[in-house]
């Protein structure tokens, strides 16, 4: 029996967890006329524009340099003009940084790209440096700086490395597209990240709604050391980092620790790719696959260039085939939605999600029944009906003493509420609210 | 600040904004436990005016000649004094009642609201402002023994006084003559009062 | 273009209150069809004034107390039903209608109504009417069939005569007792239909009966009429499952499903009521804030026993 975790939902049971629409769908390429790439795309201090309108930029070129101990450079994703560099409505409340480049179709890459080779016999000191050299950072939402993960610091230790594959999210089947097609690559990548650390454990866990994709990547994984395919359980949230190391280990990660300090890395698989693009060909990251749905005309799965529109990809798609009503980057769990669909896609927008006005109701909160589903649905153990209490008290001491910095924001309380409250919005204000209290008491 | 306050003012404070059952939710044992008639609650109430009256007089009268140390067992003595005074004139001349009040005569002597008046006015002001604290603290225990007693009394047993005042056909509610009706009846006049009351101060607060 | 703005999660599960209430009225209507079948007019006419001076209350002290009128959460119909499936069948009217008004004026709206109730309201109400007109509440009828009053016969229930119905009444119902008790089958209709909804988990109708069944034997009586006489199952199914009055974790609700059977197997022979569901679901809805306080979930990644720090 495949093991799972505690809690947990089923969102969209009925229909396939709304990936029918795509799952089928080949990655096609999709090379728009301009992009906009954010130099706030990973989490840290964003990027410094190093170009200038005018400038004319090959591919793979720097154009934006790392800031601080999170920082990440940010890579033209075409060639051509840079027509602007200035403030862009993206998806945070204040607009960032953003530099668009007008595509001249040449397709042209920079010179100074080092490919490493085969990923069994390269020097593994150069591996870390090659994935911080590409920008990669954590594909599957979070956008963590990839390199970060592997600095193992003193007295710690890593003996296994997940790749996550498990797409648990609602409505994408990019990571499911990917392993299909690329399955190969993605092994590839794992093997680097295992030799950089000589790790001699890699499992990829993957849910057992995708059994194609299990077998795709048994089939990669083949013959290579150490790696073996782990499926899992569906149910949300599997590919949650936390639920992941318990399930795929046995280990949980104590609060308030990281992965490390349970001798564990866990990477995308989409990540795993990327970081073999960086290792065998020397690429950066400017391009990721990214699933398409919802009420558009034709839903897929595309490979887009970083800082394509939503606007042009979802033209791509035949346009919306009803009135939009909201749109989220992400799945229907823990998707941003954007203020319009003039936004740029970044390293770590996996989904585009096009709902319909009746979808995008706005649900009216009513009285807590106490009916208890939100404790049972919480896969950290926590009561989110409590919490919630404390919330909307204010209570940042109480709030926290009742462990609600362990919140994965997950989402699953706010799905399964008979009573629709707001749990998870008011935990992830209440978080911020405890860090930046905590923040402001180390001065 | 007590001193200022005319003799009117302590009695009706007594009665309504510090009443003892309904607003300092004191002697709440007796209240709970007598109140299955209206008679019975007002003479309760009554029996413990007395006690009030008096013990308050004396131990204001008192209040400089007993040492601080042992001034609370100086006011039980007093206060059972008085007590028992009640008691053999219930048994005297009032028979009935005193049987259907049973221990709570004797048990006045350890009522905290006959306690909390001696500690908290009696023992710090003088004796004509203590009478009419007592009188003011008795009348207003009275008062809310009597309406929670009617209340239950009515729907209990049809009747206030001991008079039939619901048609013949009324099947009266068992549950309020029992302790539990006695906690409901209790919670939702004390519930009522304070909404009327709270309703009024606020009123008078926005007139001001 | 005009697009909404929200936090995550974008989907919902379809199971809102108003379905999950509506859900225990579906399960509520095969008890309250059998009613009808075996004590005729006055049942149906009971249960409809019960219901409906439930909702009314419900709504008249929403509007005068200045909250959202909610009656459409169905909550105040589950309430109303249930007082009135728990009357006996020729109760008279004016015991629906004050059952009724307890439930949802002093049990749930004095407390901050729906999910502030401390103990079950119909369950409150059927304590509250059993103390006050015991007589009414315990004048048992043999089923009648559609004419309700054409020659009522009194007769005592299964739990004050043991033995005198067979294995077959009892399942079907043909017995004296309130309306929503006698028929078992429909009883076990409506928890197949709550459990297939998931409206309800087993645990509790499944430990509270097991209980009483265990520890019927143990006190020497037939456990298989133990669990098919009285109010046990129609209780263990509908009453001690309520939402707001029963414990929040696995745990919790193992806890107080045993506290709940054992209390019943108590009173039933122990104590001076032939039935002891009502009061022995009350005592345990009381401890439920105590329950869920000692049996937290534990925390992933914390300790499984947290460390007490200065006592």
């Amino acid at each position: 029996m495949k093991k799972t975790f505690r809690g947990g939902v089923h969102p969209l049971h009925g229909s396939h967890e709304g990936k029918a629409p795509t799952r089928d769908k080949a990655v096609r390429e999709y090379i728009p006329d301009t992009v906009t790439i954010m130099m706030g795309m990973h989490l840290g201090a964003p990027s410094t524009p190093c170009v200038q309108k005018g400038d004319r930029v090959k591919v793979g070129q720097v154009i934006g340099t790392p800031e601080g101990f999170l920082g990440l450079p940010v890579h033209a994703s075409i060639a051509g003009e840079v027509i602007d560099v200035g403030p862009v409505q993206g998806l945070g409340a204040v607009p960032g940084i953003g530099v668009t480049i007008k595509n001249d179709y040449t397709d042209e890459w920079v010179d100074d790209i080092e490919p490493l080779g085969n990923v069994e016999t390269c020097p593994k000191e150069k591996i870390v440096p090659a994935i911080k050299k590409a920008g990669i950072c954590g594909m599957g939402g979070a956008s963590f700086p990839t390199h970060v993960k592997f600095a193992v610091k003193e007295g710690q230790y890593c003996d296994t490395i997940i790749l996550n594959g498990a797409e648990c999210e609602t409505h994408l089947t990019a990571d499911h597209r990917l392993m299909l097609e690329n399955s190969v690559r993605i092994v590839d990548g794992l093997r680097a990240a295992m030799r950089a650390l000589d790790v001699k454990k890699g499992i990829i866990a993957i849910e057992d709604n995708k059994p194609d994709a299990i077998e795709a990547m048994r089939k990669a994984a083949n013959g290579r050391d150490g790696v073996e395919v782990r499926p899992l359980k569906t149910k949300y949230p599997q590919g949650g980092e936390k639920q992941l190391i318990h399930v795929v280990t046995g280990r949980e990660v104590p609060t308030k620790k990281l992965p490390l300090d349970v001798h564990v890395i866990v990477l995308n698989v989409g990540t795993a790719a990327a970081i073999a693009d960086a290792v065998i060909d020397g690429k950066p990251l400017i391009s990721r696959i990214t699933t398409v749905t919802g009420h558009v005309n034709n839903p897929s799965n595309f490979r887009i260039r970083i800082g394509t529109m939503a606007e042009d990809i979802i033209g791509e798609c035949g346009g919306y085939s009803e009135k939009p009503g909201k749109i989220v980057l992400g799945g229907a769990m823990t998707g941003m939605p954007a203020p319009s669909d003039i936004v740029p896609l970044a390293k770590a927008n996996n989904g585009v999600v096009v709902y319909n006005e009746k979808e995008a109701l706005n649900l009216e909160e009513s009285p807590c029944i106490r009916c208890g589903r939100c404790v049972e649905a919480c896969p950290i153990g926590l009561n989110p009906y409590k919490l919630k209490y404390l919330c909307d008290a204010d209570d940042l001491q109480a709030a926290s003493e009742a462990d609600i910095m362990d919140c994965v924001v997950c989402g699953s309380c706010s799905y399964i509420c008979p009573a629709h409250r707001f749990l998870t919005p008011a935990f992830k204000n209440m978080k911020d609210k405890i860090t930046a209290a905590a923040r402001k008491k180390r001065g | 600040m007590a001193k200022k306050k005319s003799l009117g003012a302590i009695v009706k404070n007594g009665l309504l904004s510090e009443n003892p059952t309904f607003r300092l939710v004191l002697g709440t044992c007796p209240t709970l436990a007598v109140t299955t008639s209206a008679l019975n609650g007002f003479g309760m109430g009554l029996a413990a005016t007395f006690v009030l009256i008096f013990s308050n007089l004396i131990i204001s009268l008192l209040r400089k000649l007993i040492p601080d140390n042992v001034r609370i067992p100086s006011f039980i003595v007093i206060i059972s004094t008085f007590v028992t005074i009640v008691e053999l004139v219930m048994k005297a001349y009032l028979p009935g009642l005193n049987k259907a009040l049973g221990v709570f005569i004797p048990l006045i002597v350890v009522n905290c609201i006959i306690l909390a008046r001696a500690e908290a006015f009696a023992s710090k002001n003088g004796p004509i402002a203590s009478i009419a604290d007592g009188l003011g603290m008795g009348l207003g225990f009275t008062f809310a023994l009597t309406l929670i007693g009617s209340v239950r009394e009515i729907i209990g047993n049809g009747s206030i006084f001991g008079f039939q005042i619901l048609p013949a056909g009324y099947e009266s509610m068992l549950l309020v003559l029992m302790p539990a009706g006695g906690f409901l009846i209790f919670g939702l006049t004390l519930g009522i009062f304070n909404a009327i009351t709270m309703r009024k101060s606020g009123k008078e607060g926005a007139n001001a | 273009m005009n697009l909404f703005l929200s936090s995550a999660p974008h989907v919902h599960s379809p199971q809102t209150t108003r379905v999950l209430m509506r859900n225990v009225l579906i399960a509520l209507a095969p008890c309250a069809g059998a009613a009808i079948w075996y004590f005729g007019y006055s049942a149906l006419i009971l249960m409809a004034i019960a219901t409906a001076t439930a909702v009314f209350a419900e709504l008249i002290w929403q509007m005068l107390t200045g909250q959202k009128v909610r009656i459409d959460d169905l909550s105040a119909a589950v309430t109303g039903l249930l007082v009135g499936l728990n009357l006996q069948p020729q109760a008279p009217w004016w015991l629906a209608v004050i059952g009724s008004l307890f439930a949802i004026i002093i049990v749930k709206c004095l407390f901050g109504g729906l999910g502030d109730n401390f103990m079950n309201p119909a369950l409150a109400a059927r304590g509250v009417l059993l103390a006050s007109w015991p007589v009414r509440m315990t004048s048992w009828v043999l089923p009648t069939g559609w004419n309700s009053y054409a020659d009522a016969v009194t007769g005592a229930t299964p739990l004050a005569s043991p033995g005198s119905f067979t294995l077959k009444d009892l399942l079907l119902g043909n017995i004296p007792g309130t309306m929503g008790e006698v028929c078992k089958v429909a009883i076990l209709v409506g928890l197949l239909f709550l459990l297939v909804t998931k409206t309800i988990s087993w645990r509790i109708p499944v430990c509270v009966v097991a209980t009483t069944f265990v520890f019927s034997w143990l006190f020497g009586n037939d456990p298989v009429v133990s669990i098919l006489s009285g109010g046990l199952l129609f209780a263990a199914v509908f009453m001690a499952t309520d939402y707001v009055t029963c414990p929040m974790t696995d745990k919790g609700q193992y806890i107080y499903a045993v506290g709940v059977g054992l209390l019943i197997a108590v009173i039933r022979n122990f104590g001076n009521y032939p039935e002891g569901a009502t009061y022995a679901i009350l005592l345990m809805n009381i401890a439920t804030p105590l329950i869920d306080r000692f049996t937290k979930n534990r925390v992933y990644g914390h300790e499984r026993k947290v460390k007490k720090e200065n006592g």
